[in-house]
């Protein structure tokens, strides 16, 4: 059929691509695609999966550069379009995946993303923010963590950062996927609201229901070429259809099943509903294979996983005959899962290992494996299915797509399984290589195992299997049966599917309950709160027991403990808010108070004392920027790098000094220790200190930058945080705070103790631990490490005054870290469930 | 390398393969000795090196047993507890009475295990931070073991100190304890059907999981191991030093760490090599000795060691042939200009 050019008058197009061409290791991807956009319309960007259209709006958002064609924005022409460009050309795109960070809240979110300019002048910042979300049809508190939002609200929140920016171009990628049916109406009211206000839109789908409630104009394309542009109104369904459908066959098919009549049903799904998935049915005989299309993410590989075990699912699935649950089809099912590297394959284990891993009872003599009867069973399977390798020993992350596909499949074969499931059993798999698998999978169907197969290539479905259940936002949609399993009826049961997310968990739309107690509690204070009161109570007792606790000296002497660890913790929060650790913070502040020893002297004049503390700082700094650059540009893990430090650090401070020596001057440890009452002055120093940092991570960009890393590092990137400045910057601020730590230190130790220090490193974790900052990274407060602080002190303190042993306080702290690990780890994961 | 042909025409597989990080730590030790013989022989004389074995076997068995948790993406820190509590369990209620050393070291034992099921509970099972489950665990056998000696270091049963540090056709016995252990390891691991599993699940959780293996299992079980490794190098370390202190643990923990990443073990988790781990021990036991025997201060060697762990590091992870990529073709370049 030809392709359909409409001519539209290019010169006042807000965006336009010509020619563009792009490949990917010499696999085409955009073969001479021309698109553009007019101002005020809606133009749809039709295809099935891998027809390219994501790669044409990735050019256009500059996240990729085409080979060849020319791109123009406003009538001028861009020689490179970067990201950072496009959107100060006011293109915005939404994509499929949110770039959402989900241990901050809405608002936070937002202030990250949007620049500034865009709250100014617009009132109170929350008002204005509440206002941003409810056009979307968000209908969250803006205080409400991004975790606590369905998949749904979350892409509502992702539309709202770029209708906010009132762009030009707003490119809109599948967006309707996780949506309910009001929401669906909400988006497409406000997509018709920023047309009328001039902005042109590209809406990328599959469906063609939605094509003609939005769109004025349609482009197609398919492998990587455009198949025709048309008006909306002048073109019909089966017009769109025939220019969707049409694939080159890649590959040919063995034979498909013949019927024979002692052949009986082996394969029932009965009615089977899950997290994804509702109400699939299907009746499968033996030799048949059972394919399950769609387009990517509608609930095919949530069904395939409940067929294989992996996740809890209602109704009946019998195999052979006998009626299996979850545990008997994990034990009995062979899963192929999509995502060979991540689910698939251990990557860094060999071929040999990878295809034994599911079927070792078998090559079991006596106690151990044989490595013979491994080798030769695993040999002769791999044999079969052709694998090519350099050896059964080679890592398996050496092979070619194709030949990794095998594995996995060998892996199935070889542990003997009741039934096959497939999913997307030839992505990225050469032509060659995706014959054998059909081959593979027709001559296991043919053994009497029953095959499920999941593609998005319909294609692939209508030449390898005997029945076709047609998926689409979760629901079965339409059941195919032999002649009638073509691709075009298979593409025109997914495009023409107007079915909405029946599922409860895809579409949860449910409100959660906003209160501000509620929010209180879910939020990052929640565990300060709880600390205030254990020091309140424990502090009570102690001093029901011991009149003399609340002394001046005691009080004194505990906050002079607590400052010291307090600005260590403090630092030690950072780290662990960007998904990092520092272990060096101890062996620093104990190597900085050795340099300092040198310097800090009775007898030394006040400008060499002023330097040697200058040069405790400069260390200090050194330290991070080592910690930092080893963790970001030396691929270190977070534990090795600062590691590393630790050991070195110590090194040196035995090497400057190998017994204690150098006293610190008296007149510094005055100043020090200067005190108000009973509380020393650097202990309000220290308050200060943590008021302005947690100010810092609330409401400054600072902080928001730290948590954002911490939380979803590449949600992080997307949004625009340089990781690797973010990363180095706060390991240079938790060594400069370790210098803090260090400069109270001095007058505790008095002398310059290479042995000293290193135990504030694991007091320092348990410090900020106990103040509810999250290992994970992207949560915390530096009141809640202060006040672990506070609590650590007060129990070590506790024993002398309530006359225990030192036994106590070892049980105090390991219950305490115990108890609050616990605590917060259970608290945390109940709130996943209840919203 | 024995080769095992097959009758198929198709893939071969070689019995024994060694891996990058054993050639790393094995060369560095070739080297260390070699520097040792020229620098400072004393280091190699035979009383030296009779002296530097115990330790070496001690830091072996807790070496192997943090491999086998880092193995599976996690981390112990609960080592310094666990080997002084063995220490003090085998040498105070003995008390030189050698008729109760075996109930002690049985003792020891269980308590061993128990401590590697609450870690294995925390963080396999209820998925805590293994930094934070460790360190908790940590501070309660510190606690036992202050419960049980008061702080005092206590002297050595005899039985035990001829056991663990007499000598054996001219070896110290807690040699053999470790090659023991380091044979049980390997064997386990490489050869057993959950050994097997347990490298599958280190090497991929998720793809553990998705060929139904059951992962949390063997991620607590790894820190069950572990303890008992622990156990056993306390037990040696409290026969091989004549009043063994409280608190002596707390020197192994970041060597433990040490020694498992300089064998090429990753952090992030994956396969554990426990030769690897073991001769890295050597290497780290070695330097002790070398340090000592130059005259070169106690400190250099916390330095070599730091440099030793980011050179051990920064070989498998920094991208070398990106690098060189990268040099020769602005080399390439320059040449063309």
């Amino acid at each position: 059929m030809d392709t359909q050019i409409e001519e539209v008058d290019t010169s006042v197009a807000v965006l336009s691509l010509t020619g563009i061409s792009k490949s990917y290791s010499g696999v085409a991807a955009l073969t001479d695609v021309s698109f553009d956009v007019l101002p005020g319309e809606v133009h749809a960007l039709l295809g099935e999966n891998g027809a390219g259209k994501s790669t044409l709006m990735n050019v256009a958002s500059g996240t990729v550069q085409p080979d060849d064609g020319s791109i123009r924005v406003n009538g001028e022409q861009i020689d490179s379009l970067s990201p950072a460009l496009a959107a100060r050309l006011g293109i915005a795109i939404v994509h499929q995946h949110p770039a959402v960070l989900p241990d901050m809240s809405i608002l936070e979110n937002l202030q990250l993303a949007l620049p500034a300019s865009v709250f100014q002048g617009k009132g109170p910042i929350d008002e204005y923010a509440t206002s941003l979300i409810r056009e979307s049809g968000l209908t969250a508190h803006v205080g409400d963590r991004v975790d606590s939002l369905s998949v749904a609200q979350k892409h509502l929140l992702e539309i709202t950062k770029a209708l906010a920016l009132d762009p030009k171009v707003l490119v809109l990628d599948e967006p309707t996927a996780p949506l309910g049916q009001d929401s669906v109406d909400l988006l497409f009211g406000r997509v018709r609201e920023a047309v009328a206000r001039g902005t042109a839109v590209v809406y990328i789908t599959h469906r063609m229901a939605e094509v003609r409630q939005l769109a004025d104009r349609v482009t197609v394309l398919r492998d990587g070429k455009l198949r025709g542009v048309a008006e909306v109104d002048e073109v019909t369904d089966d017009e769109l259809l025939t220019m969707i459908v049409g694939r080159q066959m890649e590959s040919t098919f063995p034979p498909k099943y013949t019927a024979a009549d002692g052949d009986e049903i082996n394969l029932v799904l009965d009615g089977i509903s899950g997290d994804g998935f509702v109400d699939v049915s299907a009746a499968v005989k033996r030799g048949e294979i059972l394919g399950i299309a769609g387009v990517v993410g509608n609930g095919q590989s949530e069904l395939l996983r409940g067929i294989a075990g992996l996740d809890s699912f209602t109704g009946r699935i019998v195999v052979g005959g006998t009626e299996m649950t979850s545990s008997q089809l994990l034990e009995e099912a062979a899963y192929l899962p999509a995502d060979r590297h991540t689910e698939g394959l251990m990557m860094s284990l060999t071929v040999r290992e990878n295809a034994a891993v599911a079927a070792l009872k078998r090559f079991k003599r006596w106690a151990l494996v044989s490595n013979k009867l491994e080798v030769d069973t695993v040999g002769a399977t791999l044999d079969s299915l052709e694998v090519k390798a350099a050896s059964m020993d080679s890592v398996v992350s050496s092979l070619s797509g194709g030949n990794q596909q095998k594995v996995v499949m060998a892996r199935a074969l070889l542990s003997q399984p009741s039934i096959v499931v497939a999913d997307e059993p030839t992505q990225g798999v050469d032509v060659g290589a995706r014959l054998e698998i059909y081959r593979i999978l027709r001559e296991v169907s043919a053994s009497g195992i029953p095959v499920v197969v999941a593609s998005s290539d319909a294609k692939e479905l209508e030449g390898l299997c005997d029945q076709v259940v047609v998926m689409s936002r979760g629901n079965a949609v339409g059941t195919l049966l032999g002649d009638d399993i073509t691709e075009t009826r298979i593409v025109q049961s997914a495009v023409t599917s107007t079915a909405h997310t029946a599922n409860v968990q895809l579409a949860s739309e449910r409100v959660a309950r906003s209160t501000p107690f509620r929010r209180f509690i879910q939020g990052d204070y929640a565990p300060s709160a709880l600390l205030v009161g254990v020091i309140l109570v424990l502090g009570a007792f102690i001093f029901s027991q011991n009149v003399r606790y609340l002394s001046d000296f005691n009080i004194f002497s505990v906050l002079m403990l607590v400052s010291a660890l307090g600005f260590i913790a403090l630092g030690q929060t950072i780290s662990l808010l960007i998904g990092g650790i520092d272990l060096s913070v101890g062996p620093l502040a104990g190597f900085l108070v050795v340099v300092g020893s040198f310097f800090v002297n009775d007898d030394k004049p006040l400008g060499v004392v002023g330097l040697g503390i200058l040069l405790m700082f400069v260390l200090a700094i050194a330290t991070g920027l080592i910690n930092g650059s080893l963790i970001r540009f030396g691929k270190f893990t977070a534990i090795a790098a600062t590691l590393t430090l630790y050991i070195a650090l110590q090194g040196l401070s035995f090497l400057l000094r190998d017994s204690p020596g150098g006293y610190i001057a008296a007149g510094y440890t005055a100043v020090l220790t200067t005190r108000v009452g009973p509380v020393p002055v650097i202990f309000i120093v220290l308050i200060a200190f943590t008021v302005v940092l947690e100010l810092l991570l609330r409401k400054r960009k600072w902080g928001w930058r730290l948590r954002a890393t911490g939380s979803d590092e590449e949600a992080a990137r997307r949004v625009g945080v340089n990781i690797d400045r973010t990363v180095v910057f706060a390991y240079m601020a938790t060594s400069a705070l370790a210098f803090c730590g260090a400069l109270v230190l001095m007058t505790q130790i008095g002398v310059g103790d290479p042995a000293q220090g290193v135990s504030y490193t694991l007091s320092s974790i348990t410090a900020v631990v106990l103040g509810g900052t999250s290992l994970l990274g992207g949560r915390g407060t530096f009141v809640g490490s202060l006040l672990g602080s506070i609590l650590l002190i007060q129990v070590l303190n506790a024993t002398t005054f309530l006359g225990l042993t030192q036994m106590w306080q070892y049980i105090f702290q390991g219950v305490l870290i115990l108890v609050a690990a616990v605590f917060y780890s259970v608290a945390r994961r109940r709130r996943k469930t209840l919203v | 390398m024995s080769v095992t042909e097959r009758q198929h025409t198709g893939l071969k597989s070689s019995r024994f393969t060694v891996s990058r990080g054993l050639i790393t730590v094995g060369v560095a030790v070739v080297a260390l000795f070699i520097v040792s013989a020229i620098v400072a022989p004393s280091s190699i004389s035979q009383g030296a090196i009779l002296g530097m074995l115990p330790f070496f076997a001690v830091l072996t068995c807790v070496g192997l047993g943090q491999m086998l948790v880092v193995q599976q993406g996690g981390i112990d820190l609960s080592i310094p507890g666990a080997v002084s509590l063995a220490i003090v369990v085998v040498s105070r209620i003995p008390n030189g009475d050698n008729s109760l050393l075996l109930p002690a070291v049985l003792l020891a034992t269980g308590i061993a295990a128990l401590a590697g099921v609450l870690n294995g509970v925390l963080v396999g099972l209820l998925k805590l931070n293994a930094i934070i489950a460790t360190l908790g665990t940590n501070a309660l056998l510190f606690a036992v073991v202050l419960g049980i000696s008061g702080g005092s270091p206590t002297t050595t049963t005899r039985a035990l100190r001829d056991i663990a540090g007499g000598l054996s056709f001219g070896v110290p016995n807690s040699v053999f304890f470790a090659v023991a252990a380091l044979i049980v390891v390997s064997l386990m691991v490489k050869k057993t059907v959950p050994g097997r599993r347990f490298e599958a699940v280190g090497a991929n959780p998720i793809a553990a999981r998705a060929t139904g293996l059951r992962v949390r299992t063997h991620q607590a079980a790894a820190y069950v191991w572990a303890q008992l490794l622990y156990c056993l190098a306390g037990i040696l370390l409290a026969g091989i030093t004549a009043q063994p202190t409280a608190f002596q643990g707390n020197s192994y923990l970041i060597p433990a760490v040490a020694v498992v990443v300089l064998g090429g073990t990753s952090l992030l988790g994956g396969r554990g090599y426990p030769l690897a781990t073991v001769v890295a021990a050597l290497f780290l036991s070695q330097l002790d000795q070398f340090v000592l025997a130059a005259g070169v201060p106690f400190a250099v060697r916390s330095i070599i060691q730091a440099a030793a762990l980011a050179v051990g590091v920064g070989l498998y992870t920094i991208n070398w042939a990106g690098i060189r990529a990268r040099l020769g073709h602005r080399r390439r370049a320059a040449t063309a200009t």
